[in-house]
């Protein structure tokens, strides 16, 4: 392994309900490291998503620290971390989240605006990006004329178009049926291997996790495994992997 | 600005209800430009005051679609304090068409004494001897003027629909107001008198030179008492009043139209702000994954208040333009109503036209201002899990 590119010390993450105090991650410690390819599994209400919240600075721990690369992002302003964010960020849900009144190079196109790039230079980072994705015959399309794999492909573009040091992935498979799943692993396995890109991804499907590198087990609010797969042979870490599945909240 | 297009979508999204918004700031807006044009005449310096104009107009109790006797303007320039009198009688008819473009106001009037009612106005091109010696002869706006860009000498043909007689006249002066339009034509009635016997002998309106205000308000009362029991009793009141017509007799019409106007544009920022949160309400998540793409606060809450912007620009634009093309063809149709003296006096002042565009602003800015403001700062991750 390389270089740590995340580094997550004794981070407390509470959140109130009523008067209720919900400890969700408790003193967690959890490292990086550059071109790793990351799954994280773990029950429903383990505090996954959480966790990559706050590694991706949307949201804050409530102590702790969080270093990716040099940048300490739990000491960062609210403006600087939306300008970090920006950067070194890519995010892909469950849900997709496209803006169902833009088109899908517009939609990729999103996070450009924010970047100083021309007209015609963002126009060539989207093209590059849908044709990563196998998307590029569709970019004038509106979310609703794509199926779901084609969307959650298109937010996969809109994760990279710009370069991103880090890709956070949460359940992205979740809502696909199962060969644009498989299309969304090999795609983010691609992502992962040839354009190096460093990845979490939340999965509660085995066949997910038996892409990544490496893999995490968080449950109630605590690191307990962390099993590289290499070390493991197939047989194995399927049945290790079936361990962490929890059934899917109904 | 790059944003621009996101927030053009974003105001259309829901078509039927962006335009059921821009709709009701639209006609809102047409009012308060009317109330604006009503109260900026009420401001209009009233020439009794600032140039010591003190004239006061007479006509028909009725109306002013009922004539005088033209006897009564010599009975009143016999009255002690009344300087000069003239007569006016509305001509009608009509310019090329009846197009609201070329409409304007017309009247048959004696030359010679109109110059001594109006002698606040100046003779800005050719002179009143020239349009005294000319029967056909006809004293025009400077506005008029410019609008159809005449030039003296020119022939100017009107067809007579009140009296069926067509008339040919001679541009020979042009006169110009120290305040308000100058956007009326006169010729001499004599000529009308000529070509149309019946029309002898009836006035539509006296109009008379005072001394000074008292006599003006002592005068008003003398004329009305001295034709009570005439066949054709008189009303007799101030230019000022004259020109704001029945308004004036409403007491304090400019604290009442001030409050309805402010009611409206209330009106129309709520109904803006309820577009707006609903819209605002429909993209929680949405704006959640733009901050995550790194949008920050301040363009979040920039592009909220685009939108609302937007809408209401959208809106107040279409308003004041439709105002602006509306003025003429309203003006012509409300000359031969009771309105007839705010009509004549109505004018397109730039300052309504800016209190439009001010209120549009303001109902833009205001209507998104709560809604953005909760946007920008909203949790992201509370926005994520936001469901609907
Ligand atoms: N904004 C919040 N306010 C209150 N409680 C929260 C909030 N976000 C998460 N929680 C609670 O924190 C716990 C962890 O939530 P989290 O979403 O991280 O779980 P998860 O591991 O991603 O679960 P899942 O597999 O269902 O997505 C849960 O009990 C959840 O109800
Ligand atoms: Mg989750």
């Amino acid at each position: 392994m390389t270089n740590p590119l995340i580094i997550v010390e004794n981070i407390v993450k509470k959140y109130h309900r009523g008067a209720e105090e919900l400890t969700v991650l408790n003193s967690l410690n959890f490292t990086v490291y550059e071109g790793e390819f990351v799954a994280l599994m773990g029950p429903s209400g383990s505090g996954k998503t959480t966790l990559l919240n706050l590694i991706a600075g949307i949201d804050r721990p409530n102590s702790g620290y969080i270093f990716v690369g040099k940048d300490e992002i739990s000491a960062l302003s609210e403006d600087k971390l939306a300008e970090w964010r920006s950067r070194h960020i890519g995010f892909i849900f469950q849900t997709y989240n496209l803006i169902p009144v833009l088109t899908a190079f517009e939609n990729v196109e999103l996070p450009l605006l924010l970047t100083p790039l021309g007209k015609s230079e963002r126009r060539k980072h989207v093209e590059i990006a849908l044709s990563i994705v196998g998307l590029a015959d569709r970019m004038s399309h509106y979310p609703r004329q794509l199926s779901g794999g084609q969307e959650q492909r298109v937010a996969i573009a809109r994760a990279i178009v710009t370069d991103p040091t880090l890709l956070m992935a949460d359940e992205p498979t979740g809502d696909l049926d199962a060969k644009s799943a498989e299309e969304v692993l090999i795609l983010l396995e691609r992502l992962n291997s040839e354009f190096k890109k460093t990845i979490i991804i939340v999965t509660h499907d085995p066949k997910a996790a038996a892409r990544a590198s490496r893999l995490v087990r968080l449950e109630k609010g605590i690191l307990k495994e962390d099993i590289p797969t290499e070390s493991l042979d197939s047989a194995r870490f399927a049945e290790a992997a079936s361990v962490f599945v929890e059934a899917r909240p109904k | 600005m790059k944003l621009l297009p996101l927030i053009l979508k974003n105001v259309f999204r829901k078509k039927a209800r962006a335009i059921l918004t821009i709709g009701s700031i639209i006609l809102p807006l047409l009012v308060i430009c009317l109330m604006g044009t009503f109260l900026r005449l009420l401001d209009r310096p009233d020439p009794a005051e600032t140039r010591g104009m003190f004239r006061i107009v007479t006509r028909h109790k009725v109306g002013l679609a009922s004539p005088l006797p033209m006897s009564y303007a010599e009975k009143i320039r016999q009255l002690d304090g009344a300087f000069a009198v003239t007569k006016f009688n509305w001509f009608g008819g009509k310019y090329i068409d009846n197009s609201a473009r070329n409409f304007f106001a017309r009247f048959a009037v004696e030359p010679e004494t109109l110059v001594q009612v109006f002698d606040d106005a100046t003779i800005t091109q050719g002179s009143a001897t020239d349009w005294f010696n000319d029967r056909a002869g006809s004293l025009v706006g400077e506005d008029l003027m410019k609008k159809f860009g005449w030039r003296i000498g020119d022939q100017i043909v009107l067809i007579g629909d009140i009296y069926p007689v067509t008339i040919q006249l001679t541009i020979r002066a042009v006169y110009q107001l120290p305040d308000g339009d100058s956007d009326a034509l006169f010729f001499n009635r004599e000529y009308l008198e000529e070509a149309l016997p019946s029309f002898q002998g009836k006035v539509g309106t006296i109009w008379t030179k005072c001394r000074d205000g008292a006599a003006a308000t002592r005068l008003s009362d003398e004329i009305d008492q001295m034709f009570e029991n005439s066949p054709y009793p008189t009303k007799t009141e101030t230019e000022k009043a004259f020109q704001m017509g029945f308004v004036s007799m409403l007491g304090n019409v400019k604290l009442l139209i001030t409050s309805l106007g402010t009611i409206v544009v209330f009106v129309i920022l709520l109904i803006a702000a309820n577009t707006m949160a609903l819209s605002a309400r429909e993209r929680i998540r949405e704006i959640a994954l733009l901050r995550t793409l790194g949008f920050s606060r301040v363009t979040i809450l920039m592009l909220t208040l685009g939108e609302s912007l937007m809408l209401a620009l959208f809106g107040g634009i279409l308003g004041l333009g439709l105002f602006v093309v509306g003025f003429r063809p309203l003006k012509a149709s409300l000359i031969n109503t009771p309105l007839s003296g705010f009509a004549t006096a109505m004018t397109l002042f730039p300052e309504v036209l800016l209190l439009g565009l001010v209120i549009t602003i303001f109902v833009g800015l205001f209507s998104g201002l709560v809604p953005a403001i909760q946007a920008s700062m909203r949790p992201i991750t509370e926005g994520l899990r936001h469901i609907g």
